[in-house]
C-alpha cells in the first residue's frame, strides 16, 4: 500500500510527526503509485482534524478526475457519517478514521453501519514505550492508553483493518517496531503496518504475521520510480502480486 | 464507422459514480449518470455501482422510484451489468441487517462470508463454465472489498475467487451480469474485464 501524506493541500515527506518536507502535488504521486501498480493507495490529510476543516473535497476532486485504476482509501477531517459518504462518492473506495476515534466513537459506529465495514479503516498512531501501548491524538501530541470502547469497537468489527502506525518511527528507514503488532490487543481484526517500513527483509518479517494483511509504505517509495516493482521482487515467496504487474497493461 | 456506446450509471445516492465513470471513460464509452429513466432508456447498457450496506442502498432505490424500473429493463433483455453492492442488489434478498428484499434480477441470497469477516484486497478471479464475457480474466488479480457475499444456485455463478473455500463471485442470468469485485478498481484486468463484459453484452 502506497501513502501519501498531504499538509496544507501539499505531498510532503513526514518525519515522526514533527517535521515536513515537501514533495509536489498529492494528485502527481497518485497518478504515479496508480502507473506502478502499487496495491491500494492511502491518502491522509493531516491537519484537516486539527483545522476542524472537513475532508479535504477539493483534492478528492482532483483525485477523481486522474480515473485512478487503484483502489484509493482517503483519510482526514471525517467527522460524519455525510462527510464519510461525500467522501466515498468523490473518489475515494475506503475511509480511514483517526481523529474521530478519539472525538466520537459512536459516529464511527453509524458510518459503518452506512458504508458498511469494509469500507472503514481505524487509524492508530500507536508506540510502545514504559512497558505499554499507548494511542497518540497527533492534535494535541498527548498519548493515552487505548480506550475499552475502541477495542471494543474493533473487537464487534466495526472496522474492517486497523492501520497501526508507528508515528514515532515514521519516516525513518528500517525502524518499523514490530512491537506494535504484538502488543494490539484485538486479534481477529487485520492489521496494516505503517510507519519507518522500508526495507525488504523487514517487510518480509512485518507480512509473515498471520494478523496482518497489508505493509504501507509512504517516504520510501518516493526516492525512486521503480521502487514498487523493486519491493516486489525483492518478496518473492510472499503472497503478493508479482514485479511485472502495473495498472497499465493491455485494456 | 462503429457508434461509442453509451453506460447509463445508476444514480441513487450510494456508491463510487466518479471511479465508475471515469473507467468507463478512459475505456472510451459515454457515460450518463442518471436517476432518470428517461435518460436511462437513451443508453445501450445500465451499470448499476453500489458501496456500503444493503438495506440502505435499497431504500434509495425505492425512494427514487427505481426498482419497478430496474426490474422492466432486466426482463426486457436490456444489458445490466451491477458491480459490489450492485450485484448484490440484484438477488432476491439480503440479510445484512436483517432481511432485506433486493431486485430479484438473479436467483439467490446475500448471505455473510462464512470464511472470513471480510474479504479485501486482491484475489485470483476464476471463471467457471467458460463464460465468454469473463474468460479474458481467469486466473487473473482482481480488488475485492466485501463481507458478504451472492449465495446464487450454481447455474448463474460464472466466477469464484477462494479463501479456504471457493465462493461466487460473479452471476450471470442472460443479459444480467453481477460482479463482486471492483473492475474499475482491478487495474488492467478490470479493465479489460468492463470491456468484455460491456461489448459481449451488447453484441449479443
Amino acid at each position: 500500500m502506497g501513502v501519501i501524506t498531504v499538509r496544507s493541500g501539499w505531498a510532503v515527506q513526514s518525519f515522526g510527526y514533527r517535521r515536513w518536507l515537501p514533495l509536489g502535488r498529492p494528485e502527481v504521486l497518485a497518478e504515479n503509485l496508480d502507473r506502478w501498480g502499487v496495491d491500494e493507495i492511502l491518502v491522509q490529510a493531516i491537519d484537516r482534524s486539527a483545522s476542524r476543516s472537513g475532508p479535504d473535497f477539493e483534492l478528492l476532486d482532483r483525485l477523481g478526475r486522474i480515473g485512478l485504476a487503484t483502489p484509493l482509501i482517503y483519510g482526514g477531517g471525517i467527522a460524519t457519517v455525510s462527510d464519510a459518504a461525500r467522501v466515498v462518492q468523490s473518489a475515494a473506495d475506503r475511509v480511514a478514521v483517526d481523529a474521530l476515534l478519539h472525538d466520537d466513537a459512536d459516529e464511527v459506529r453509524r458510518i459503518s453501519g452506512h458504508l458498511g465495514a469494509q469500507a472503514v479503516i481505524g487509524a492508530l498512531p500507536l508506540a510502545v514505550h514504559d512497558g505499554g501501548l499507548h494511542w497518540l491524538d497527533h492534535r494535541t501530541g498527548r498519548e493515552s492508553e487505548l480506550q475499552p470502547d475502541i477495542v471494543e469497537l474493533f473487537r464487534s468489527g466495526v472496522a474492517s483493518e486497523a492501520l497501526l502506525i508507528d508515528w514515532r518511527h515514521e519516516g525513518s528507514a528500517g525502524a518499523f517496531d514490530q512491537q506494535l503488532l504484538r502488543s494490539f490487543p484485538v486479534s481477529g481484526v487485520p492489521l496494516i503496518a505503517f510507519g519507518g517500513l522500508s526495507e525488504a527483509q523487514q517487510i518480509r518479517s512485518v507480512l509473515g504475521s498471520e494478523r496482518v494483511a497489508a505493509a504501507a509504505i509512504g517516504n520510501f517509495l518516493n526516492y525512486s520510480e521503480h521502487a514498487v516493482q523493486r519491493y516486489r521482487r525483492q518478496l518473492a515467496g510472499v503472497p503478493v502480486r508479482p514485479a511485472s504487474f502495473s495498472s497499465k497493461g493491455q485494456q | 464507422m462503429k457508434t461509442r456506446r453509451t453506460v447509463g450509471i445508476v444514480d441513487y445516492g450510494v456508491g463510487n459514480h466518479v471511479s465508475v465513470w471515469r473507467a468507463m471513460h478512459a475505456l472510451g464509452y459515454r457515460c450518463r449518470v442518471t436517476e432518470e429513466p428517461a435518460v436511462l432508456d437513451a443508453t445501450d447498457v445500465i451499470l448499476l455501482p453500489g458501496v456500503g450496506a444493503f438495506p440502505p442502498a435499497m431504500q434509495a432505490i425505492e425512494a427514487k422510484g427505481l426498482v419497478e424500473y430496474l426490474r422492466s429493463q432486466a426482463r426486457s433483455g436490456k444489458p445490466f451489468l451491477g458491480i459490489c453492492l450492485g450485484m448484490q442488489l440484484m438477488a432476491d434478498a439480503s440479510t445484512e441487517f436483517g432481511l432485506t428484499a433486493g431486485l430479484g434480477l438473479i436467483p439467490g441470497r446475500v448471505e455473510p462470508l462464512r470464511q472470513a469477516a471480510w474479504h479485501i484486497g486482491w484475489n485470483t478471479f476464476e471463471v467457471v463454465g467458460g463464460d465468454p464475457l469473463l474468460r479474458c480474466i481467469d486466473g487473473q488479480s482482481v480488488y475485492f472489498n466485501h463481507s458478504f457475499v451472492f449465495d446464487a444456485p450454481p447455474e448463474y455463478c460464472v466466477g469464484v475467487a477462494r479463501l479456504e473455500q471457493p465462493f461466487c463471485v460473479a452471476v450471470r442470468r442472460d443479459n444480467v451480469v453481477g460482479l463482486q469485485f471492483h473492475p474499475e478498481k482491478s487495474q488492467a484486468s478490470g479493465r479489460q474485464a468492463l470491456r468484455s463484459v460491456i461489448d459481449g453484452l451488447c453484441d449479443a
